[in-house]
């Protein structure tokens, strides 16, 4: 593993670090160290006035660097920590050059352990920009990296975190919460409507939005998927069952009515019509439990049952509509 | 040896005597004879209406008593857990009445061996199935060793079919309906996507097609979909036919196999029976395929064959109490 103290040592005594973070590679400072930021500045080239977004590594230290209402609160913790970079009105406790001349902060909860870890022990925010110049592309690997910069340039780095070729994700998604209809300034991994709505464009973002929905798990829980057929219902549910650790190929359960993984119960109501079959299945029996339920086709319950199924289970329902043909919007 | 078998791990109610490998008897609930003795309405997936149709179906298959079995077979899985539950405990229950041993059958299994009655198979063979439940290739080096080289990923071929009948408006099993509108429709008419283009890919994926056709024809007005109904049958058909002979043909060309077999429920469609036997000829293999449609979809007949070799090896269950339903069952 990488070494957190070696790192933290360099970022405390004003170091510029190079490492990976759940989208590209970034170049991290100590936020709050104005010769720090100075360095970053100088190294990408950058004028002042034109933010660099921080990394935090929870709501509590966010609202210690920005104004965050209630309903800015509930954006936070629906979107992060995940590829999303929040635009929230700054208090100015950052080094100059990180806030927008508008006094905006742009903020990240990555999700990456390394990175939350080395911002906790810190204890302040660190410049999450891309590693790149100015202008340029970002990067994926160090070495695609290391190959842009003049030998002046690559001597300012500190320390480089080198944890090979990350997955190619797009760099995150720059959203403004400022007002009350939320702005995408970048468009980036994923888009989000609001707190609760997310755009897919394909396969892989409505995974990702299942991973999104899978962090904020913490107890038991149904997600009860209502939708349209080929709106990427099972994909999702899938993707929550890979998350949950489910080794073997997870086949849409249609036919056998539910298929059950252990801790993961993966259930498709598509041919259920009448309250008979509900019972002859044992509905409320096979969904106890468990930890995590996905529901295919929720709705073919009728409301008595969801109604029930409220009472006594933490139970959430996720809608998936169809926009066009390569474009899905979930609503959590 | 004689045996008495019994399948329940879906929607038909399945019993079938057999005098070694030879089927003395078949019998399927589902079969229009029988809806009459049930007033014709028959829910889909209840366990009552197996509990139901059980002893009926038993008595049906044994024309007799049961003195003279000498072994009961059951579908352990895969399957509908509650529908698998009703066949195994009537099977415990006979197996203790009567002090009868008793093999514990995998309902995959079953479907390689409906396509060996009355045929001498050649190893290693290459199966194709394909139902509502189930889409796999299965390399059978002998009989009792399989090996599983392509599966779908997300829907059944026959589910696909089943959906797509369900979006024109058609009616269930979709299946046997969309193949009678496909005869003589326009293949082309819609652009469906070809999936899994990888040639290194042996498994398959038919939920894309079925989003794909569906988004196509959602918004169209009733009369022009029934207009075109034998074209768009055709067209969604043609893909899913295509992706399975792309994919056999794959499997046939790395593992080298002396025999093709196909079986499942899909296989009571002609057209794919055609293009199967085309494809064999192609290959220069020979292949087979179940006879009838009872040997296709689900049958206890499959169930009792591979519970013949079962016990022919010594296979059978040696804690009757402890028999559970597993509805995920590996092969």
């Amino acid at each position: 593993m990488f070494d957190v103290e070696k790192i933290i040592n360099i970022l405390k005594s004003g170091g510029l670090v190079v490492m990976p973070s759940d989208t590209v590679y970034i170049l991290a400072v100590d936020a709050t160290n104005k010769l720090a930021v100075e360095k970053l500045l100088k190294f990408k080239n950058r004028w002042v006035g034109k933010a660099i977004s921080v990394a935090v590594c929870n709501i509590d230290m966010a609202s210690l660097y920005a104004d965050i209402n209630d309903i800015e609160q509930n954006i936070y913790s629906s979107l992060l920590p995940g590829p999303f970079t929040l635009i929230s009105k700054g208090k100015h406790k950052v080094a100059k050059g990180i806030e927008a001349e508008d006094g905006s902060l742009g903020i990240r909860i990555p999700d990456n352990k390394l990175i939350q870890k080395v911002i906790e022990k810190l204890g302040k925010p660190i410049s999450a920009t891309s590693a790149n110049l100015s202008g340029r592309r970002p990067h994926y690997s160090v070495e695609s990296f290391l190959k842009t910069l003049s030998v002046t340039k690559r001597n300012m780095i500190d320390l480089i975190v080198d944890e090979g070729k990350l997955v190619r994700n797009k760099p995150s998604t720059v959203i403004d919460i400022r007002e009350s209809e939320m702005k995408i300034l970048r468009r980036g991994e994923l888009i989000a409507k609001n707190a609760k709505s997310f755009i897919s464009k394909s396969e892989r973002e409505t995974q990702k939005i299942a991973g999104l929905v899978f962090k904020k798990i913490e107890k038991p829980i149904i997600l009860g998927l209502s939708g349209d057929l080929g709106t990427g219902k099972t994909i999702f549910s899938k993707e929550i069952g890979k998350l949950m650790g489910v080794k073997e190929k997870i086949v849409s359960p249609t036919f056998n009515i539910y298929n059950d993984y252990g801790d993961f119960l993966h259930m498709d109501l598509y041919r259920i019509n009448n309250q008979l079959e509900i019972d002859e299945i044992k509905f409320f029996e096979i969904i106890s439990g468990k930890k995590i339920v996905c529901i295919e086709w929720i709705e073919n319950l009728g409301k008595e049952n969801i109604d029930k199924l409220k009472k006594i289970s933490n139970l959430k329902i996720i809608t998936f509509n169809y926009i066009d043909e390569t474009t899905r919007e979930i609503k959590l | 040896m004689k045996i008495l078998a019994i399948e329940t791990s879906c929607d038909d109610t399945c019993a079938a005597v057999l005098e070694n490998a030879k089927i003395i008897s078949n019998v399927i609930s589902s079969q229009t004879d029988l809806y009459k003795e049930w007033g014709g309405v028959v829910p889909n997936i209840a366990k009552q209406a197996h509990k139901e149709r059980i002893d009926l179906v038993i008595d049906k298959a044994l024309r007799g008593d049961l003195a003279d079995i000498d072994v009961i077979a059951v579908t352990q899985g895969p399957g509908l857990a509650v529908a698998l539950g009703v066949g195994i405990d009537k099977a415990k229950e006979l197996a203790k009445k009567y002090s009868k041993k008793l093999v514990a059958v995998n309902h995959i299994e079953g479907h390689i061996m409906s396509s060996f009655f009355d045929h001498e198979i050649k190893f290693p063979a290459l199966c194709l199935t394909a139902s509502g439940g189930h889409t796999k290739l299965i390399l059978i080096n002998k009989i009792g060793d399989y090996k599983i080289v392509g599966e779908t990923l997300d829907d059944a071929s026959g589910e696909a079919l089943d959906k797509a009948a369900k979006m024109m408006g058609l009616g269930y099993p979709g299946g046997p309906i969309i193949e009678r509108l496909a005869k003589g429709g326009n293949e082309k008419i819609l652009e469906l996507p070809k999936v899994l283009r990888d040639n290194k890919i042996l498994d398959f994926s038919f939920s894309g097609i079925k989003t794909s056709f569906y988004y196509k024809i959602k918004d169209l007005p009733k009369a022009e979909i029934a207009q075109n109904i034998k074209d768009y049958a055709a067209c969604f058909q043609n893909s899913v036919f295509e992706q399975l002979c792309r994919k056999f043909k794959l499997a046939i060309e790395k593992y080298q196999p002396k025999m093709l077999l196909a079986s499942g429920g899909v296989m009571c469609n002609l057209e794919l029976r055609k293009r199967l036997r085309n494809l064999a000829k192609e290959m220069n293999l020979p292949i087979n395929m179940p006879y009838k449609k009872e040997l296709n979809t689900d049958n206890a007949a499959m169930i009792g064959l591979a519970a013949y070799y079962k016990a022919m090896r010594g296979e059978f269950v040696e804690d009757i109490e402890k028999l559970e339903r597993d509805a995920r069952m590996k092969l």
